[in-house]
């Protein structure tokens, strides 16, 4: 079909029920007049030419009753009128509908913009979310448009596809806008003079190794699936793609040539977001976050808070306690909670050492269990001295873990997962049951076959091969490609890596789910970057790799690596098409990559609808 | 399975013995808490932390010594000693040249248990002639007073498992340490000579690596 196709136009996002208040002011509180419209994001890719834009649209809907507006429009309209690839204005237009009105002729109003265009977001929130847009042209000033039916994260979710929104320093309400950096497009400028077949060719020559460098460089290419058959570990593409689908749930690689599209074989992440995190929330803050009987309030900004760094909470953030309990709803679980932990508490303490000498699962755990807590965190003034009492309760938690859960017992490393829980809660039953939560997400890790880390392992291997192929190639080279020097870090979270402060800052971070899941993985990712320009200038060799990475431990800056992670996060996020996959998992299940031939841009697409859309251009 | 020794590859680079320094490569194994982590510290750093953590993963120090006029580097591997993590351990027996298998004189299941961590190390170090591999035996913590494991139990299990050197070790107190450790090496150098005699001795071996100068001892 690539003769005939010349344009194709995605609806990304569309979204009825966008209201502007064309006779407020910008605090949208004055509620008398409302324009309902709908919202929509189109990417327009103008196929064997360079254009291509992501253009924002509001239209107000046809046939709406709105005789408030036709008091007001005029004095707007002059205000709102645009030029060049802004536009807000009215148009005129019959309406003939007319049921309730007086059938005269009526104007609509509409809005539309490029992405390109957009310097800001500010998200503010009145009984719902309503959005103010500033544009570079500073001189051009546009309604605010309000999610009175929803829609608007939605919406917001969907412009990251094509921008990167990162919050302005000072105001978190405020997303600034970044549109694909220059060297996206300059890094296949060299392509678009070449004819139309020949991009995966052009690949295969490009002596890409040079332009690699660094990671920290402008560009970054991650992958390189179809690499040059003269390469000596060229990989079929159905390996590539088994590969990415261990890792990447959902995505579905195009492995087929067709004329008019081309699969993409290899991805340029752009340049790495500079990440400001924030200190850590408050005790202030979070007791804000509680209405009058304590149930927690707008808990997506609170985690987004917890994200950006705090202590506290961790109760809630680790599903001890539901976010939406109440104070006295709280109660009464602790107290159950309590009962429950004692009852089994005296199972194990009430086994006579006759019954344990025939129980030798129990004699094992009691005597690992032991064993561990002499040799858990002792120079730590919870855990040292002999007879300290956290030493008592670091081992009744243990054991009692072993009833709660007697086909795991207990195993290596799971005394560094409830040492800096019980510290924090100071607590016998609290830390048991957080304990419990956390051991809800690391059970694989521990379990007979430990298929926790071998998968983790695998998925990391493979996002760093993503990431750094240059920098997996040498591990590779080095019998290192399994990356079995990160086993410590995965097993127990990076828990023998830091003090307990930046643990609790990272393990916090991490339980809030944000920016992504597998975030662990990226935190991996990170620390590796930082290392790898030393382990390749110094040739390192299987055994120093191993030495070089154990030797890390307690010297590495928590911020630093977070801040890293992230911006590797925001990185992949606004790959579009890596986003929704490595880290967002199940997103979307039929995701193909095309690249247009003359293109300087993904088009990330589902299929159908491309097949659809071009049907439409036909007619 | 030995799945993954077909992943792992020797952990030693194969090189030629042409310089006088040879790194050899020992691996202690042991149940859980018998103080293969403690061992290793006091040898290397002659240190004793009775704060030390319990091994998660695997880990590695180097130690220069002259034994018989042989300047040797010695690379002591560490592992986590307990069952489950046997999948992470074992690629990384390969190449060793001598085993110390340790167990507690207080804790009598660590004695026990050695015949087993013989069996494992054998096989997936895949030793081509076990009978002839040097193990040596330790039993550690000679300082605590309540003992399991005579000496007498001890000597007869090495005697009857392939004659090894046993030696009563303290890494709290130091005892014996050194002389365990140097007892391996000699027992690897023995075993090498013996091999000499049979082969030209322009022959190369896999399994020394030469230090370069710049890394050698002084």
């Amino acid at each position: 079909f690539s003769c005939y196709v010349t344009f194709v136009t995605q609806i990304i996002f569309e979204h009825e029920g966008v209201f502007i208040h064309p006779g407020s002011d910008d605090d949208g509180l004055e509620q008398d007049l409302l324009i309902s419209g709908s919202l929509r994001i189109v990417e327009k890719v103008k196929l064997f030419s360079h254009d291509s834009s992501s253009v924002m649209e509001w239209d107000q809907c046809s046939g709406q009753k709105s005789q408030q507006l036709l008091d007001s429009q005029q004095s707007y309209e002059t205000e709102w009128d645009m030029v060049n690839t802004v536009s807000f204005k009215k148009k005129p237009c019959i309406n003939t509908e007319g049921s309730l009105n007086h059938g005269h002729e009526r104007s609509r109003w509409a809005l539309t913009f490029s992405v390109s265009e957009l310097r800001s977001v500010t998200v503010r929130e009145e009984g719902w979310p309503f959005l103010f847009f500033r544009l570079k042209d500073s001189s051009t000033s546009l309604p605010a448009l309000h999610f009175h039916q929803g829609g608007s994260t939605d919406f917001l979710d969907s412009l990251r596809r094509f921008a990167l929104l990162s919050e302005a320093p000072g105001d978190q309400t405020c997303l600034l806008v970044s549109t694909p950096s220059k060297a996206l497009s300059q890094s296949f400028e060299n392509l678009l003079d070449d004819n139309n077949f020949g991009l995966v060719h052009k690949f295969r020559k490009d002596p890409y190794i040079t332009t690699l460098g660094g990671f920290s460089k402008v560009t970054n290419y991650i992958f390189d699936a179809f690499r040059g058959t003269e390469e000596q570990h060229q990989r079929p593409p159905e390996e590539m793609a088994e590969l990415l689908g261990e890792v990447i749930p959902g995505l579905e690689i195009n492995q087929q040539e067709e004329p008019g599209f081309e699969v993409i074989t290899r991805i340029d992440l752009g340049a790495r977001p500079q990440v400001m995190r924030k200190p850590p929330l408050s005790a202030g803050d979070w007791s804000k976050h509680q209405d009058l009987e304590g149930r927690m309030t707008n808990v997506p900004h609170l985690k987004e808070a917890i994200f950006k760094g705090v202590k506290e909470a961790w109760k809630f953030l680790l599903g001890y306690f539901p976010w939406d309990s109440t104070l006295e709803e709280r109660k009464v679980l602790h107290r159950a909670k309590t009962d429950e932990y004692f009852k089994m508490k005296l199972q194990w303490k009430s086994v006579s050492e006759e019954q344990e000498r025939r129980n030798s699962r129990l004699r094992d755990y009691r005597s690992l269990i032991e064993k561990d807590v002499n040799r858990t965190d002792r120079t730590n003034q919870f855990y040292e001295g002999i007879d300290n009492p956290g030493l008592v309760l670091l081992h009744d938690i243990l054991m009692t873990y072993c009833m709660y859960d007697f086909d795991l017992g207990y195993v290596q490393g799971m005394s560094d997962l409830l040492s800096p829980i019980l510290y924090v809660m100071e607590n016998e039953v609290d830390a048991f049951w957080c304990f419990v939560s956390f051991m809800e997400q690391m059970h694989q890790n521990f379990e007979e076959q430990m298929q926790g880390m071998k998968t983790q392992l695998i998925q990391l291997s493979t996002l760093l091969r993503l990431l750094d192929l240059a920098f997996w190639n040498y591990l590779e080279s080095q019998d290192s490609g399994y990356l079995y020097f990160c086993f410590r870090w995965l097993l127990i979270r990076f828990k023998r890596e830091l003090s307990f402060q930046d643990v609790f800052r990272l393990w916090e971070v991490m339980w809030t789910g944000l920016p992504c899941q597998n975030f662990h993985l990226l935190v991996c990712c990170a620390i590796l970057d930082s290392e790898k320009q030393k382990i390749m200038e110094e040739n390192y060799g299987f055994n120093e790799i191993l030495k070089h990475i154990n030797e890390l431990s307690m010297k590495l800056d928590i911020e630093e690596i977070l801040q890293k992670a992230e911006g590797i996060c925001l990185q992949i996020r606004s790959c579009k098409v890596l986003s929704e996959s490595v880290i967002y998992g199940n997103f979307q299940r039929h995701l193909v990559a095309f690249i247009c031939h003359t293109r300087a841009q993904f088009v990330e697409v589902n299929r159908e609808t491309v097949f659809k859309s071009e049907c439409q251009n036909l007619k | 399975t030995r799945a993954n020794s077909g992943r792992a590859r020797s952990i030693t680079p194969a090189v030629t013995m042409t310089a006088k320094t040879s790194l050899l490569k020992v691996i202690l194994l042991g149940d859980g808490g018998v103080g293969k982590s403690s061992l290793m510290n006091r040898y290397v750093t002659n240190k004793f932390d009775t704060h030390l953590f319990h091994t998660i993963g695997v880990e590695f120090l180097n130690k220069e010594l002259e034994v018989d006029a042989h300047q040797v580097t010695l690379q002591i591997w560490d592992t986590a000693g307990q069952e489950r993590f046997r999948s992470l351990r074992t690629p990384f027996y390969r190449g060793s040249d001598c085993c110390l298998l340790t167990f507690s004189v207080d804790d009598n299941q660590s004695f026990l248990n050695l015949g087993n961590w013989k069996k494992e190390f054998i096989y997936y170090a895949d030793v081509k002639e076990p009978e002839k591999f040097p193990f040596v035996v330790l039993g550690n913590k000679l300082d605590v007073t309540e003992r399991q494991v005579t000496s007498e139990e001890a000597q007869q299990w090495c005697q009857e498992n392939g004659g090894h050197p046993y030696y009563e070790t303290s890494a709290k107190d130091a005892t014996n340490v050194a002389v365990a450790f140097e007892e391996a090496v000699r027992r690897v150098l023995a075993s090498d000579e013996r091999t000499d005699h049979l082969i030209p001795t322009d022959t190369v071996k896999l399994h020394r690596k030469p230090r370069s100068a710049t890394t050698c001892c002084s």
